[in-house]
């Protein structure tokens, strides 16, 4: 009896064992039996478990650490600026005088066959521009009044004023911006460079994302996701109010080379894993391990700007404690002063449907122009006198524009002048980094609907970024679910027309 | 009868080699039978001289067939005309020599004979491969000279013809109708050509842009004959285009600035486009041109591990970036190592780094820097002095240091430093030409930039009372 009650125990046991191994763990098993061991070898010799990449940058030791990237690139970190919410290129960059004569006029039905909104419905008026416009610097770049400050840095500026999207809505639009698809799940752009760049400081991280606004953008933190990449190399939010990083402080009773003890005690367990099932995830956690173990020694000094000299907070508008885009800019040129290779700030509220006053064009547009226009310009002016404005890009842009008509949401006139979500033409910008200095390339019809010449998409605009970080956009890939993906995925064209 | 006279005239690339190979062959002939050993050689000169004028004679018939209906510079044509006939004649009178036993002419003859071939391959090739070809990319200067754009620091100021139109038309339709080919009849490359059309007429109707072939022809499908530029040659791009079409409708001036047409505003961002503020241009090169071995692998992980971040310029180069951000001290140890790989490295970051002697001469051995910066640190006029011998040194940063002028002006070896970052220490911006009398290309940024204070900056806009 003992000995069937043993052997029904045993039994018993194996099957709870077989349950939890995992279907990897089965196999891998199988192949390194020896019954299997022919075929094991064959198989294991493809390291069809491990992560094998053909830039071959993740290893398993430092997974962050700097790598050269294809050719001499100009810029070495991005900083990301982007308006969730769609800014109207009509109120900053487009100037069309046409479109004032015709403010308030029925728009063509020409305009309107076989297109789709996303508000608007029936027939709308068009709407002139809503701003004062000037020609500025010696380059006569066209700048509304809605940024006094940044017209007198507009000679640094390379416009782009005919960008496209496909996407009608923020969240699709967002993530196409940054991720190369209007789905979810591939990585963010940050996510791409830090793979392909590593960071320049090894206590930080190599993708730090800020948030302004009061919201976080529609699309959500998959926009400075890892996608299939490590996610040792998605994006870094750090908190816009109060302390950017939380319990930096060791708790009490646990000093310094405990903490580290701990840590390396863990990570070795994590190693022996790693070694076992060649998940990237594992390295990821040591690495994040690591790197909050550095963070709590780095980041009290670079993420405090309470420091700053009044003469940077005159210049920037910052005011220490509170939450604003201003605080995140000036910690966005401190990131990267200390070597951050990626900062994206995402800003909330431009987007001008006219629905209340805090998104009319005509109020609250101008609003949140004066809460970004000076810690902007400030931003370009001081990382040129640090001299890192040569070798840092500076990208400013939404993930859409907005209809030369005036919104008119179910067919009704709103309480204030707004427009709707427009994917036609669109204006970004960039500058620094090898960027030329007071261009501008392409260029929409005269009421702003279209754009006629120098088109190009978000693809572009990443081919370009990564340009001028030193890659050949459709070199830098990464090998997943049996095919090499790049950022740009099958489009792209490095934007020549404004690198210097 | 035309269509023959054109394929009579179509032989004359291939029949030209014929004179040119026999009678130099002939000279050949002539100068070795001189030599007792080749005597018996002479006895082929009559034939040779008669075959290669005889041959020289049907290449001028052929090369009259092609210059009837060829678009080549006339000039050109002329002196190679003139030349080959000059050699048909003279091989002709060679063989009339040799036959009434003048052979003392004879080696005048092949003499000139040897130049003249010369002169008229040479004018040949001239036209057809274009002027310059000889020499063209084959020396260094050369390729300097070729595509040099003029610049544009402030469209507006620009003479719309000559900065702006002459450069498309040189660029994209030289090739063809200029000095060097007239193809229908047809020149480009100055104001009165231009004006003088070509074979099927006026090619510029100002102020009406579609009727001027110069600019109707590039909207022609590319397949269709009349398409310009030709399939297969460099296209007219979207911009390009854009601005021929605003110079011919704008009444095709030639020497107006053009702000003096008012461009209308749906030309400014291609004008834009087309301005090239970046002042002189000074090519500012990464990484110096010699190439380099590797690196010690062994020197750079032993950095790796010390906290430097270091880590090749590229791919495909030997040369090195090393940042030491996250190490402010940098020790013998380091110290050592960056010894032996000091021709490696190329740039360099030291931002706060607590400097003393023995490290700056570290620095100054590594000859290869081309970019160094030193911001933020205590760095001395004294230790600068010491970089003096960094002959690639392009770019350098030593914002908020201790620096004075005079510590700068010791640097007056680095003849390739162009840029300078020189805020928040002792050089004002008053001293910038005394810099210049060092580093008369650099471009100094001193810094101490403000942005205004605006009421508008914190105010907020509310919605209008009503009355």
């Amino acid at each position: 009896m003992s000995k069937q009650n043993n052997k029904k125990i045993i039994q018993e046991a194996n099957l709870e064992t077989s349950h939890q191994i995992t279907r990897k763990y089965f196999f891998k098993e199988c192949f390194s039996g020896i019954g299997a061991m022919a075929l094991g070898s064959m198989v294991g010799g493809c390291d069809w478990l491990g992560s094998k990449d053909s830039f071959g940058n993740f290893t398993n030791t430092n997974p962050l650490m700097a790598h050269a990237p294809h050719f001499i690139g100009k810029a070495k970190s991005v900083i990301y600026l982007h308006m969730a919410g769609a800014p109207s290129q009509l109120e900053l960059f487009d100037y069309k005088p046409e479109l004032l004569k015709l403010d308030g006029q029925d728009c063509p039905q020409s305009l309107l066959d076989g297109k789709k909104f996303a508000f608007i419905r029936g027939v709308p008026k068009m709407l002139g521009p809503q701003a004062v416009f000037k020609q500025r610097g010696q380059s006569g770049a066209w700048i509304s009044d809605n940024l006094p400050h940044l017209s007198t840095v507009a000679d640094e500026i390379s416009f782009l004023k005919a960008v496209q999207t496909d996407q009608f809505n923020h969240g699709p639009a967002q993530l196409l911006m940054h991720t190369g698809s209007p789905r979810l799940g591939r990585p963010s752009i940050g996510a791409w460079v830090t793979y392909g760049l590593g960071t320049e400081n090894s206590n930080l991280p190599g993708f730090v994302v800020l948030t302004s606004g009061g919201n976080n953008p529609d699309a959500g933190k998959s926009v400075w996701g890892n996608g299939f990449l490590p996610s040792v190399y998605q994006g870094v939010q750090c908190r816009s109010e109060g302390d950017p990083v939380l319990f930096l402080k060791d708790p009490a009773g646990i000093d310094r080379d405990l903490r580290k003890a701990s840590i390396d005690a863990i990570n070795e367990a994590n190693q022996l894993t790693y070694n076992e099932f060649k998940d990237p995830e594992i390295v990821a956690r040591m690495a994040q391990y690591e790197m909050a173990f550095k963070m709590q020694i780095s980041v009290p000094d670079v993420m405090n700007i309470n420091d700053e000299p009044a003469y940077i907070h005159e210049m920037y508008g910052t005011h220490p404690g509170k939450a604003s885009f201003a605080n995140n800019v000036l910690l966005a040129r401190k990131l990267v002063e200390k070597g951050v290779r990626f900062v994206q700030l995402f800003d909330w509220g431009w987007d001008s449907h006219g629905t209340d006053v805090s998104n009319a064009v005509d109020i609250g547009l101008v609003n949140k122009c004066r809460t970004i226009d000076k810690p902007i310009t400030a931003l370009l002016l001081d990382l040129k006198q640090r001299g890192l404005l040569d070798e840092t890009l500076v990208v400013w842009g939404g993930e859409f524009g907005r209809t030369p008509m005036q919104e008119n949401r179910d067919g009704k006139t709103l309480p204030f002048k707004g427009r709707d979500h427009h994917t036609e033409a669109f204006t970004t910008w960039m500058a620094g980094g090898g960027i030329k200095q007071g261009s501008s390339f392409g260029e929409t019809d005269e009421i702003g609907y279209s754009a006629i010449s120098g088109k190009v998409t978000a693809y572009d605009m990443q081919a370009t970024i990564l340009n001028q970080l030193g890659f050949d956009h459709e070199k830098l890939v990464y090998p997943f679910q049996g095919r090499s993906f790049r950022l740009t995925d099958v489009h792209g064209r490095v934007i020549n027309e404004i690198v210097a | 009868m035309e269509s023959i006279i054109k394929l009579i005239g179509h032989f004359h690339p291939l029949w030209v080699h014929f004179p040119i190979g026999i009678l130099l062959f002939a000279i050949l002939i002539h100068g070795l039978s001189s030599w007792e050993k080749y005597k018996k050689l002479e006895a082929a000169l009559p034939f040779t001289y008669l075959i290669g004028g005889l041959s020289a004679v049907f290449s001028c018939i052929t090369g009259y067939a092609l210059s009837n209906n060829g678009d080549y510079d006339a000039n050109l044509i002329f002196k190679h005309q003139w030349l080959a006939i000059s050699v048909a004649v003279i091989s002709i009178l060679g063989y009339v020599f040799i036959k009434i036993h003048k052979a003392v002419y004879l080696k005048w003859t092949a003499f000139v004979l040897l130049i003249l071939i010369f002169l008229t391959g040479h004018y040949g090739g001239t036209l057809t491969h274009g002027e310059g070809y000889l020499t063209k990319g084959v020396f260094v200067e050369d390729k300097q000279v070729i595509k040099n754009k003029p610049l544009i620091p402030n469209v507006q100021e620009a003479v719309l013809f000559n900065d702006i139109i002459q450069p498309i038309l040189e660029e994209k339709c030289y090739g063809c109708h200029s000095s060097i080919k007239k193809k229908g009849k047809l020149r480009l490359d100055a104001q009165e050509w231009i004006l003088k059309g070509g074979e099927d007429g006026l090619v510029l109707h100002a102020g009406d842009p579609l009727k001027s072939p110069l600019y109707k022809n590039i909207l022609l499908d590319p397949v269709d004959e009349k398409h310009m530029p030709p399939k297969g040659k460099p296209q007219v791009t979207e911009q390009e285009r854009r601005l021929l079409e605003w110079w011919i409708s704008s009444g095709a001036s030639f020497n107006k600035k053009v702000k003096e047409l008012s461009p209308p505003s749906n030309m400014q961002s291609v004008l834009l486009a087309v301005q090239n503020n970046n002042g002189p241009k000074i090519q500012i090169q990464a990484i110096p041109s010699a190439e380099i071995g590797p690196a010690d692998q062994k020197v750079i992980n032993g950095l790796k591990k010390m906290g430097v971040t270091i880590v090749n310029v590229a791919l495909n180069s030997n040369y090195i970036s090393a940042n030491f951000i996250t190490v402010p001290h940098a020790n013998d140890t380091i110290s050592d190592l960056i010894k032996k790989i000091n021709d490696n490295v190329v740039w360099i970051k030291m931002p706060g780094m607590i400097f003393n002697d023995p490290l700056v001469n570290v620095l100054a051995d590594c000859k290869s820097l081309t970019k160094l910066s030193i911001e933020n640190t205590n760095i001395s006029d004294k230790q600068l002095a010491i970089l003096n011998d960094l002959h690639e040194l392009q770019y350098l940063n030593i914002v908020n240091t201790k620096i004075s002028l005079n510590g700068l002006m010791q640097l007056n070896n680095l003849k390739k430093l162009n840029q300078l970052y020189v805020g928040q220490t002792n050089i004002k911006e008053t001293d910038l030409a005394r810099i210049k009398t060092v580093f008369p290309n650099a471009t100094v940024n001193f810094g101490n930039y403000n942005v205004e204070k605006l009421i508008t900056d914190t105010q907020i806009l509310k919605v209008p009372q009503k009355k």
